[in-house]
């Protein structure tokens, strides 16, 4: 359950998961929406795998992530969402990263 | 530290349908000497909500392999999280009917609750074959 609230304290994290919502994307689609480097996408995605949120399935050349929520972790989600759940950045193991949505 | 090995869901089904039928036994044994009949039956369907939270709750994590889905990845990832959601709340309700309701309705609402959950369900699924067929 620790890797659960680890990858939710991440607002980079969330917002994957959030995406991920709306369907299956490819690591592509998705790392085209945030400004950082693919290294750091990467260790997002695994740290998001390690916690069993997502799931990737590799066709050819292209992932694809999709969401493997359960209910409870879909209402902790909500609720780190809401409250704006976050850690340290020196508590984490990948580079601080901002939503492209962010940009100023 | 090392993580422990998770077990495999065989044996988790197994444990979960043992834990049932025991907690059933101890109840149906217990009952007229140790608890009264309603306690018994407020207990049994307690449990039985618990049961459909549980199973319901690993729903939307339950996956099929993008390769062998027969309909868009989205409407049935939607399907799944929704059936998921639909099936823990009707669950929670059917408990929670049992805890607080009249004995002489509990059981009525604890249906009616669940059986609400379960047809929205087969609704949404309805609905996603008819806009399947009609598009």
């Amino acid at each position: 359950m620790s890797r659960v609230f680890k990858a939710l304290a991440d607002p980079t994290r969330r917002q994957v998961l959030q995406l991920l919502r709306r369907g299956p994307m490819t690591a592509g689609d998705l790392a085209e929406q945030f400004k950082v480097t693919k290294q750091t996408m990467s260790a997002h995605f695994a740290v998001l795998q390690a916690a069993e949120l997502i799931e990737s399935e590799k066709q050819g050349r292209t992932i694809t992530y999709r969401l493997r929520l359960s209910v409870l972790e879909d209402a902790l989600l909500a609720f780190a969402q809401t409250v704006g759940m976050q850690v340290k950045r020196d508590d984490e193991s990948v580079q601080s990263s901002v939503p492209r949505t962010e940009e100023s | 530290m090392t993580e422990r090995p998770a077990s495999s869901p065989i044996t988790r089904s197994l444990i979960t349908a043992a834990l049932i039928l025991v907690s059933s036994a101890a109840l149906a044994l217990a009952s007229p000497a140790y608890l009264s009949a309603d306690l018994a039956q407020r207990l049994f369907g307690i449990m039985l909500g618990a049961v459909v939270v549980l199973y319901a709750n690993a729903i939307p994590k339950a996956l099929i392999p993008l390769a062998r889905m027969r309909c868009d990845p989205a409407t049935e990832q939607g399907l799944r999280r929704f059936t998921g959601w639909a099936l823990v709340l009707g669950g929670m309700g059917y408990a929670t009917a049992w805890l607080f309701a009249p004995m002489t309705s509990a059981w009525i609402l604890a249906i009616a609750l669940l059986g609400t959950a379960l047809l929205a369900v087969l609704l949404r699924y309805a609905w996603v074959v008819y806009a399947k067929r009609s598009s």
